[in-house]
């Protein structure tokens, strides 16, 4: 077969540019590409989804009477704060937006056609007997002391976090938790297109790894950084950080104020004004576990 | 030799398509040593030249690096912010005066190399006392942009060991820094 020296040079070429154009795909482009493939989806989904998990949700919660949340101790040291909510029930009308908001804050994946047929979301928040049900942050969670790979862990502060790097996706949280308030990420949501990153400060998370309400951590982290820098260099100023005027997304998002967050051990706390003179509810199950974040009830 | 045409076609037809549209073949590690380029400026800067001999404090150019999460980079504007003012008698250098004004806007327009699920808050450690070199050990004796990136931040040698090892007062002894969290989600989210 012939072949001149031009025409060889131009294969040789031509093959080196290819290869190079092969070689030097970059993590930048790969955005552009998700975007070209149709791998980010687009918001209104997450909108219809939040309005069909609301036309699936449960209707039962059965709520008990419970003490105000106290002081945690950890490893023998006693933290000022203590952070959690309460949810009006009377003033909540299970409009949803709660849910639409978290999922937005905190990246929270869309499910596939046939996860989403059986109920099977991975919002943080459901509506249950009517209002927002979201992880409890027990004082002596059930989740963390099952967890063996101490992915489940609490803060001082009395938060029950996830660190998504360390969970392993053994489960057993999910299963030890007796208001199922725990999301496993069955599908690698990123490569199936369902997920998008509305928030850069919250990581996505990967397949294999469980998730649930953080209740805003990141936003907390923030301002506990933001006020210990402040502190530093005004003197006088309270020394110690209360998490004050910190607001999840969902209290933001609810239209009828119906969700409070705040720290338990804080006088001036919203949460503790809301809820002063008032019975705290919590579900039946998780009652004996010291929760965070409790229920109002009409007139009580 | 039509036939080598069509081949050459369809061969890069099928790359082009999976430059635009392929996944790198990488496992999804963030922040690990994966620094951009150096920038292109015609001539570096230079940290001794600024930090020792100057005596400007490191908040100078990165100026949120004792109030802020992110250090931040200067901008040309900030540069020139100092090389237009005339500091000395002496007439500006002919050559660094037009290598900043074809300078980009943004030099150093750099991503933050901080993996996703880690915090890390450049104001509070330096309102606890840190000095910025403890960590970016050697910027201001040495003279090339990059040593310190390669020496510490980033690098191999820099990892949650040599966090917590301070976090839990092991480093740094003698300048009494005070214990700090060590808590997961103290650092990560």
């Amino acid at each position: 077969m012939g072949m001149d020296r031009r025409d060889f040079l131009k294969t040789c070429s031509l093959l080196a540019v290819g290869g190079l154009l092969f070689g030097c795909r970059k993590n930048a482009l790969s955005e552009i590409s998700d975007g070209l493939a149709g791998r980010i989806p687009d918001e209104r989904l997450f909108e219809e989804e939040v309005r069909l998990a609301l036309s699936m949700s449960r209707k039962e919660l059965d709520l008990v009477a419970v003490p105000m949340p106290k002081a945690l101790e950890t490893k023998g040291e006693k933290s000022p704060n203590r952070f959690g909510m309460v949810i009006d029930m009377a003033a909540c009308n299970g409009c949803g937006k709660c849910i639409l908001a978290c999922n937005r804050e905190n990246n929270v994946p869309l499910v596939t056609e046939e996860d989403a047929a059986r109920g099977r979301f991975m919002h943080w928040i459901e509506i249950r007997g009517g209002a927002p049900f979201m992880c409890a942050h027990c004082g002596s969670a059930p989740c963390e002391k099952v967890c063996p790979t101490g992915a489940a862990s609490h803060t001082p502060d009395g938060l029950s976090t996830m660190m998504y790097k360390r969970c392993t996706g053994s489960r057993f949280c999910g299963a030890n938790c007796p208001m199922q308030a725990r999301k496993f990420n069955f599908n690698d949501a990123k490569s199936l297109g369902l997920s998008r990153q509305f928030n850069k400060e919250v990581p996505l998370r990967s397949k294999g790894v469980m998730e649930k309400c953080s209740l805003c951590l990141h936003r907390l982290q923030d301002d506990r950084l933001r006020f210990k820098t402040e502190s530093a260099v005004a003197p006088g100023a309270s020394a110690e950080w209360r998490g004050r005027g910190v607001k999840t997304a969902c209290m933001e998002a609810c239209p009828r104020k119906a969700i409070v967050f705040g720290n338990w051990l804080d006088g001036e706390s919203p949460l503790v004004k809301a809820v002063s003179g008032r019975t705290l509810y919590a579900p039946r199950s998780l009652a004996p576990f010291d929760p965070s974040v409790l229920f109002l009830m009409e007139g009580r | 030799m039509k036939i080598f045409i069509v081949i050459f076609s369809l061969m890069f037809a099928f790359l082009w398509a999976d430059f635009l549209l392929g996944r790198g073949g990488e496992p999804p590690r963030e922040g690990v040593s994966d620094f951009p380029g150096a920038p292109s400026l015609a001539i570096p800067f230079n940290h001794a030249l600024h930090g020792d001999s100057l005596g400007l404090d490191c908040a100078a150019c990165h100026t949120g690096s004792r109030s802020q999460a992110h250090a931040y980079f200067p901008t040309r504007k900030d540069c020139m912010d100092c090389h237009r003012l005339p500091l000395t008698e002496n007439a500006g250098i002919e050559k660094l005066d037009s290598a900043l004004e074809k300078a980009p806007e943004e030099p150093w327009s750099k991503a933050s190399v901080l993996p996703a699920h880690v915090v890390f808050h450049h104001g509070v450690h330096a309102a606890a006392g840190v000095s910025c070199t403890d960590c970016h050990g050697g910027v201001k004796t040495s003279g090339a942009v990059r040593n310190y990136e390669v020496n510490t931040y980033g690098g191999e040698k820099f990892d949650m060991k040599t966090c917590l090892s301070c976090h839990r007062g092991e480093t740094f002894k003698d300048r009494g820094y005070k214990r700090a969290a060590t808590y997961c989600a103290a650092c990560h989210r």
